[in-house]
C-alpha cells in the first residue's frame, strides 16, 4: 500500500515536471530578450509533432485488440468524423462507442483470440489445486468449463503451471486423461514467464529439444 | 468602477468562449477518470485523478499513463512517454512570448501550466490587442478549463470508486473494455489536425 502511494506520486510528480518543463521552454530559452522565432524551429514543430503522434497512434494500436478488425473501423470513422464535423468530441466519443460496441458484439472473435492468447491460460496448476480462471475446480470440472466456454477442440490449451509447482504426474494425467479424452489433443504446458510469448511460434529448436528429452509432456522452459 | 465592469465583461465572454471546451473536458475527464479508477487502484483512483488533473491538465497523458501505471511501469519510462507526447506543448510558447512578457512570474506560471491544445487555439485566436485585457482574457479561460478538467476526471473516478464498493471491481473492469481507445481516438484527431494544417501551410 505505502509503495503504491509512493509510487503514484512519484508518475504524478514526474509528468507534472516533465509536461511543464515542456510548456516553459520557449519562455526560458527566449524569455527577457523578446527575440523572434528563428524560422527552422517552427518548421521542425510542423514536422516532428505529426511524426511522434504518428508513431504514438501506431504504439498505442499494439495494447488493443489489434488482431480483429475493430480498432481499424473505429480509427477509420473517427478520422472521417474530425475531417468532415472538425469536433474532436464528436469524433472521439462515435470512434471510442464504436470500438466498445464492435468488441462486445464482434465477440465471436474476440473470444478466439482470447482462447488462443497464450497471455490468458484458463486453466492454472498450483500447489493449492487447479484453478480455472482463478476459480478452483476439479479436473473434470475445468474439461467442462473449457467446454462450456466453447473453446474449439483443435486449440492449443495453455495450461499454467506455477514455478514451485513439481508434480508432473498430476499435470500428465489431466493432459491425457483429462483433456485427451474429451478431444482436447492439444495442450502445453507453461511457466508464468513465458505465458506472453507461448501463442507466438515456439522456437522450434528449443521446442524439438525438450521433446526428446521429455517424449510425453510438452514442458517450455521458461527462456528469460 | 468601469475597470471593474470591463473586467467581467471580459470574463463573461472568456466564459461564454470556454463553452465548447466544458463539453469537451467534462466528458473527455469523466472517461479518463473512470478508467484511471477501473485499470488501476479503484479505492485511491479519485485521489489520483484529482492529484493529477489539477497537476497537469494534458488529456493525451491522463489516457496514456493509466496502461503504463497499471502495469507498473518504471517512471524513467513514464518519464520518456511524457517526453513523446506532449512534444507539441514546446512550440506552443512561442506565440505568446511577446504578448506576455510583462506578466509577473507566478501569474505567468500558471499560464504556461495551463498552456493546453484548447487553451492555446482560445488564447492564440482572441481579437483582443491589449496586452492587459488579454491577460485578464487568457486568465478567466485558464480557471474555466482548469476547473471543467479537475471536476471531468475526479467525478469521473469517485463514480467508480463508489460503485466498486456496491459490485466488484472485476465486473467494472469488464464493462469498460474498449474505453481504451478512446486515448487512440485523441491521438487520431490530433494527427488529423497536424495534417490538416500541415497541408494548409504548404498551400
Amino acid at each position: 500500500m505505502a509503495s503504491e502511494v509512493l509510487y503514484m506520486l512519484g508518475v504524478v510528480l514526474a509528468v507534472f515536471a516533465v509536461n511543464y518543463a515542456l510548456r516553459a521552454l520557449p519562455f526560458l530559452l527566449f524569455g527577457g530578450h523578446g527575440r523572434e522565432l528563428p524560422g527552422w524551429v517552427a518548421s521542425l514543430g510542423n514536422f516532428v509533432s505529426p511524426v511522434i503522434i504518428a508513431a504514438l497512434i501506431v504504439y498505442s494500436y499494439s495494447a488493443l485488440q489489434w488482431r480483429t478488425p475493430w480498432p481499424y473501423a473505429a480509427g477509420a470513422l473517427t478520422i472521417g468524423l474530425q475531417l468532415w464535423r472538425r469536433s474532436p468530441l464528436v469524433s472521439i466519443v462515435a470512434g471510442t462507442l464504436l470500438y466498445m460496441c464492435l468488441l462486445t458484439c464482434g465477440c465471436t472473435t474476440t473470444e478466439k483470440s482470447i482462447a488462443y492468447d497464450g497471455a490468458h491460460p484458463l486453466i492454472r496448476f498450483s500447489n493449492t489445486g487447479i484453478r480455472f480462471k482463478d476459480e478452483y475446480v476439479t479436473p473434470s470440472r475445468a474439461v467442462e468449463l473449457l467446454e462450456q466456454n466453447k473453446i474449439p477442440h483443435d486449440a492449443t490449451i495453455h495450461i499454467l503451471v506455477d514455478d514451485d509447482y513439481t508434480d508432473r504426474r498430476a499435470t500428465w494425467v489431466f493432459q491425457h486423461n483429462y483433456l485427451a479424452r474429451a478431444g482436447y489433443n492439444r495442450s502445453v504446458l507453461v511457466t508464468k514467464r513465458v505465458a506472453k510469448s507461448a501463442v507466438a511460434e515456439a522456437k522450434p529448436k528449443e521446442f524439438s529439444e525438450t521433446k526428446q528429452t521429455r517424449p510425453k509432456i510438452r514442458y517450455k522452459k521458461a527462456n528469460e | 468602477m468601469s475597470a471593474t465592469r470591463e473586467r467581467r465583461a471580459l470574463v463573461r465572454r472568456a466564459f461564454v468562449d470556454s463553452l465548447p471546451v466544458l463539453m469537451g473536458y467534462t466528458t473527455m475527464g469523466f472517461v479518463a477518470g473512470v478508467l484511471l479508477a477501473a485499470k488501476g487502484n479503484v479505492v485511491l483512483g479519485p485521489l489520483w485523478g484529482f492529484l493529477s488533473s489539477s497537476m497537469w491538465v494534458t488529456g493525451t497523458m491522463s489516457f496514456a499513463f493509466v496502461p503504463e501505471v497499471a502495469s507498473r511501469a518504471p517512471i524513467y519510462a513514464i518519464v520518456l512517454m511524457t517526453l513523446a507526447v506532449n512534444f507539441r506543448y514546446a512550440f506552443y510558447g512561442f506565440s505568446m512570448l511577446a504578448r506576455w512578457k510583462d506578466v509577473p512570474f507566478w501569474h505567468k506560471a500558471y499560464l504556461i501550466l495551463m498552456l493546453t491544445d484548447e487553451n492555446y487555439a482560445l488564447e492564440v485566436a482572441s481579437p483582443l490587442k491589449d496586452r492587459r485585457r488579454h491577460l485578464t482574457y487568457c486568465t478567466a479561460i485558464s480557471m474555466f478549463n482548469h476547473s471543467y478538467w479537475v471536476v471531468g476526471v475526479t467525478v469521473g473516478a469517485l463514480v467508480v470508486c463508489l460503485l466498486g464498493m456496491a459490485i466488484d471491481p472485476d465486473v467494472i473492469r469488464r464493462h469498460t473494455d474498449g474505453m481504451e481507445f478512446a486515448m487512440v481516438a485523441l491521438f487520431l484527431v490530433i494527427f488529423t489536425d497536424q495534417i490538416r494544417s500541415f497541408v494548409g501551410n504548404g498551400k
